[in-house]
Parts: structure tokens; sequence; C-alpha cells
């Protein structure tokens, strides 16, 4: 049984305009001292995912309609306790994009790093104060003492992120959900947010599941990769898996549009054309099949099941059926 | 900071010497003067007495001997009221104003805040939709309106039950302030209430009430500690203001109810050309309503921390 498990999860929302399947039986699972990344365009979904496991997406209009999320094997999406704690800041820390307005503006940071520690672990305001000036000292924030008494609009967008972090493993969690943390920032600040995560995992070997863009960033930290597209997980495995034998269209497409710096390649980035379909009314086939280049009469009109690759890796494309004449393999060896 | 309070002080005393002139010329271009009335002088008394008081003195050097003695904290003495002088006047009759004043406020914040929130939290629900339709005719009725018939929903309510509930009008105990403060207060109670319910419809999206959430603090705690305090915020910004249009819409609800206010004493001082008493309560309302602004300013760099004066 792994860490965290996500089973068939399907979130909507009910708008003026309809429903909104936003999240359509997405599964995956990650284990203690493991990152798992959940990549895909912007709109796909991750978000919503993590969000709605968490119970952060508003109820109304957002629901979950069907699947499990296990924590330690205990259901967190009816009943965010776990032995009357709530899982949320205790078990499963979380950080997001926008490290500027993610913090209250009107609470020192100090105090709002402390308060986790207060809620949850029962801490005085005094003793939860000062582990928070640990917590700010452990992620690098010069004169901590002082700084955590200083107010969000006094941190520059690093030094706000690092808070975030500080904020988001005060009670040591499971799993740390981290929601596009370094997008909001430049790029060599990225890296040291990145940096910091990454050590911080050594040290307590907590999960981290990373939602991201970024597959340069997929590549430095993620132990397992999930594709996203329209709500639906396209490919799942091992970061090798997924980059260096990519199962699926989407992925090949992606990684032609990622931007390389390799001196003496001159090639144009590769855009995917199109625009991904609309999720007020999911196509019946494939939701890929439209901006697909290796589309097949079938993918328009049946949702291909998941095949496995290998165990551990596992793709939604038909060209991997059995019966399916284009020479599969070859097309993505090419790639 | 403090440096930033002495500079307010400083425009204050200007803005209030600003409106001391302004009146005082005013005053003088008005027709008429404290002896025409229905209590006819003799032309003999007349001039003893403004050669008493100096008003036989061009204006100019009237103004300059009122703006002496005005430094000096000195308005002189009442024409109309036999041997008071303007602060005495002041004294007695100010405290009443403050009190109606100050519960005016209390209502109009506590209510502001407490409908502005259940509004938000009932959003397009139906005590969103009473709220607001109240709101309107809140903003858009003048309070004169609201004490005629809050006088009149009052006389039928004793009528009812046969014995004096809440009394009509005068002033003494609790009883008599809580209809025309709440009265007073209705105005701004609305405004505030429509500026709460918008701003909390803000906060409620706000990414750090996410975070909030992400952490697991409990709703309630949410709910005071990060989203009542941003989201009232705005609500202390109109708080000076607001301060102003209570004191003077206290002069018409203090006359309606007939309670012996400043405001009241100042209506009936411009009715009589009270020379002394017109500059006295308006140089005291300006500097009064100029504290109260500056006061509102600094509140707002404590609840606010981003707020920095200087």
């Amino acid at each position: 049984m792994a860490l965290l498990e996500v089973n068939d999860l399907h979130v909507e929302f009910t708008t003026y305009g309809g429903i909104v399947h936003a999240v359509r039986g997405v599964d995956f699972a990650v284990d203690e001292g493991e990152t798992l990344a959940i990549v895909g365009e912007s709109g796909c979904g991750k978000s919503v995912t993590m969000q709605s496991i968490m119970g952060l997406i508003p109820m109304p209009p957002g629901r979950i309609t069907k699947g499990t999320a296990l924590l330690q094997g205990h259901d967190i999406i009816q009943n965010k306790i776990i032995d009357g704690r709530d899982i949320r800041g205790n078990f499963v820390g979380m950080i997001f994009q926008d490290p500027m307005s993610s913090l209250n503006p009107t609470m020192t940071i100090g105090a709002q790093i402390a308060e986790p520690l207060e809620v949850h672990r029962g801490y005085s305001h005094r003793d939860a104060m000062k582990r928070a000036v640990e917590l700010l000292d452990l992620v690098q924030i010069p004169e901590a003492a002082k700084r955590s008494r200083q107010y969000p609009f006094e941190f520059s967008g690093g030094m706000l992120q690092r808070s975030m972090i500080a904020m988001a493993i005060a009670c040591e969690p499971l799993v740390l959900i981290a929601d596009e943390p370094s997008t909001a920032l430049d790029v060599t600040i990225q890296a040291q947010i990145l940096d910091l995560v990454e050590s911080i995992q050594r040290e307590t070997g907590m999960a981290i599941v990373l939602i991201t863009h970024d597959l340069g960033v997929v590549a430095r930290l993620a132990d397992t990769v999930t594709v996203m597209y329209a709500g639906e997980v396209m490919e799942a495995g091992s970061v090798d898996d997924v980059f260096y034998r990519s199962a699926h269209p989407y992925t090949l497409g992606l990684k032609e549009a990622m931007p390389t710096n390799q001196t003496g390649r001159t090639r144009q980035l590769k855009p995917i054309d199109g625009t991904p379909p609309d999720l007020f009314a999911p196509p019946e086939g494939c939701a890929y099949a439209a901006r697909c280049p290796h589309a097949m009469e079938v993918c328009l009109d049946h949702n291909p099941d998941p095949f496995a690759i290998h165990d551990e890796h596992r793709t939604k494309c038909w060209l991997h059926h059995e019966d399916c004449d284009v020479e599969a393999e070859g097309l993505f060896q090419a790639a | 900071m403090v440096w930033y309070t002495v500079k307010r002080l400083i425009q204050g005393i200007i803005t209030v010497w600003f409106i001391a002139t302004a009146t005082f010329w005013a005053m003088h271009q008005v027709p008429g003067d404290p002896f025409i009335g229905e209590k006819a002088v003799s032309p003999e008394v007349e001039a003893n007495l403004k050669a008493r008081w100096g008003l036989d003195k061009p204006a100019y050097e009237q103004y300059a001997i009122f703006l002496v003695n005005m430094a000096r904290g000195d308005f002189g003495i009442s024409f109309t009221q036999e041997s008071r002088s303007v602060n005495e006047i002041i004294q007695e009759r100010f405290p009443v104003s403050a009190i109606l004043g100050i519960l005016a406020i209390v209502f109009a914040g506590l209510g502001g805040v407490l409908y502005g929130a259940l509004t938000a939290l009932y959003r397009n629900q139906w005590p969103d939709v009473i709220i607001i339709l109240l709101v309107i005719i809140g903003i858009s009725v003048p309070s004169f309106v609201f004490a005629s018939v809050g006088q009149l929903v009052l006389v039928t309510i004793n009528q009812i039950l046969g014995f004096t509930l809440l009394p009509v009008a005068g002033w003494g105990d609790v009883a008599h302030m809580l209809v025309p403060a709440l009265v007073l207060g209705l105005g701004t109670m609305a405004f505030l209430t429509r500026l709460m319910r918008s701003s909390m419809l803000e906060i409620v999206s706000a990414d750090f009430i996410r975070t909030a959430r992400s952490k697991g603090v409990p709703a309630a705690q949410v709910f005071s500690r990060h989203q009542l305090r941003n989201a009232v915020l705005p609500v202390i910004t109109v708080l000076g203001p607001s301060v102003a249009s209570i004191t003077t819409g206290g002069f018409v609800v203090e006359n309606i109810f007939g309670i012996p206010g400043l405001g009241q004493s100042f209506v009936l001082a411009v009715q009589q050309s009270d020379y002394g008493v017109i500059m006295g309560t308006t140089v005291f309302y300006g500097a009064f309503l100029v504290l109260m602004v500056i006061i509102v300013d600094l509140l707002y760099a404590w609840i606010d921390p981003r707020v920095r004066l200087e």
C-alpha cells in the first residue's frame, strides 16, 4: 500500500454555462521519500486534483463525484480527520504557486508559521513562535528571529516561498504537495527553492507531489511522472520511462515544445497545434485525438483504457493496442 | 509615526483656521445681526450693545480680535443666552451629542460588519437579498425621514402597549438614546454593510484564505483571524468620513427628537445669528472632525502593517 493513493478521481464544477468535467478519472500513488511530478498544460486539472483531495475547492460549485484518496489507507475524501486530527497542515503540507498572495498580509510571518503548530500540536503561542524561528532558520532565511516578526510585504518573493515551505513542513508532514512552487519566481530563485525542497525531503523522508509544467524541473526532482491532459492521465511511469521511452503522443508533443540550450542544435520550437477540448462536453473518444498527429479512426469514438507497457509504465493510447498496425515502437523511439 | 502625527496635527490646525475664516466671513455676509428679532430694542440700547461687543468695529478688526481669542481658546459669550460663555455651552451640550454620536457609530459599525459578513456568507440567498434591499433604502432615505418615521412607530407602539416602552423624544437615560442613535447611524450602517459585503466576497476567494485552510486551521479561526481582519480594512477607511456624516446628521436628528445636544444649539444659533455660538460650535466641530480623521488614519496603520505613515 502506497503512502498516498488516489483512484479514479472525478471532479466537476457546476457553472452558469453547464457542468465542467475538470477531473475525469485520475489515479496516482506516491510512497515515502518519493517525488511524483504531475505535468500537463494549463487547465488540464493538475491543481484541481490536488486541491479537491485537500478539500480546498469551493463546494459548491465544485464536487467530487467519484473516486478515493487513501492516506496510509484512510479515505481522506469524505473525512479530513485521522485519529481526531485534521490531515491538512498536519500529515499533508501544501505550498502554492504565488507566494506573494498566498500569505496573510496582516499577520507576521512568524505567526503564520506558528499557526499549524498551535492548531495541530497544541503548542503555546510562545513556543510555536520559537519553533517558527527555527523553521525559518532551516529554510535559510537570514536573521530568522528578526524576520519572524516582519510582515509578508517586507519579504522578497523567494523568501516568501521559503516561508511557505517552513509553514508547510512545520508539523513534519508525510506528504508535501507543491503546486507549481517555482513558477512565479525568477530562474535563479527557482533553483534555490527546488534545492531546498529536495534537501528537506532527504532529511525528513517525506513524499512530494510536485505539480508543474516545467519539464526541466521534473527531470531534476521527480522519481515518477504522471502526464495529465483534459482531466485524464495520459501516461504515467518512472521519470526515465516517461522521458526517454515516452509512450504517448502528447508526452512527445510536450517534449518537442520544450526549449533546449544544447549548442549547435538549431531547431524551432514545435508547438502542439490546436487547443485542449471543451470540458463542458468532453469528447467521446481520446481527449487528445483532435490534436494528435497519429490519430486513428478508433481514437475519435472510443476512449482507450490504459495499456501497461510494463508494470510501472502505463499509457492511454490506442497505438499500443496489439491490433494496431502502426509501428508504435518505431514512432516513439524516433522522437 | 510621531513625526507623522505632528505633521497631521499641524495640517489639521490649518484646516480648522480655514473653516473658521470661511465661516466668519460667510456669517457676516448674512443679512441681520443678533439684535434683529422679535424683541425689538431701541436704537440707543442697540448702539450700546454693539459698542459693548465690538460689533461697531469694521469686520476685519472683529476678525483679528476673533482670531486672537480663538488662539487662546476663548469664543466669547452667547448673545442670546444671558451671561453664558460659548465654552460653557459647548461643555454642557457636547457630551450629549458625543454619547449619541458614539452610540450611532457603534450601531453603524457593528451592524455594518455583521450584516455585511452575513450577506457575504448567504450570497444570493434570501438573507442577502433582503438585507441588500434594506441597504438601498438605508442609503437613499435621509435621516430626518427615518427620524419622523421612527417617532411615528414609537408613538404607535406605545399606544398599543398602553405604556411608554421607549420615550418618543427628550433626553435622560439610555431609553432616550436608543432610537435617535439608531436613526442617526442607519445611513452609515447601510453604507458599511455594502462595503463589508463586497470586501468579504473578495477576501473569501483570496489565496491566503486557501493557504490557511490548507494548514488545517478550523473554519471559525479562518474567519476571525484571516478573513475578518482583512475584510474590515476598507470599512475602517471610511469610518473617518462616517464620523463626519453622523455628526452633521446629528443636527437634524437632535432637533427632531428634542435632544439638548450641540447640534440643536448650533441650529438655534444660526437662526438667531448668535455670532459667538456659531463660531464656537463650528470651530469645535471642525476640529473634532479633523481629529477623528487623523485617529482613523493612525488606527488603519495599526491594523494594516503595510500602511507606513511618513
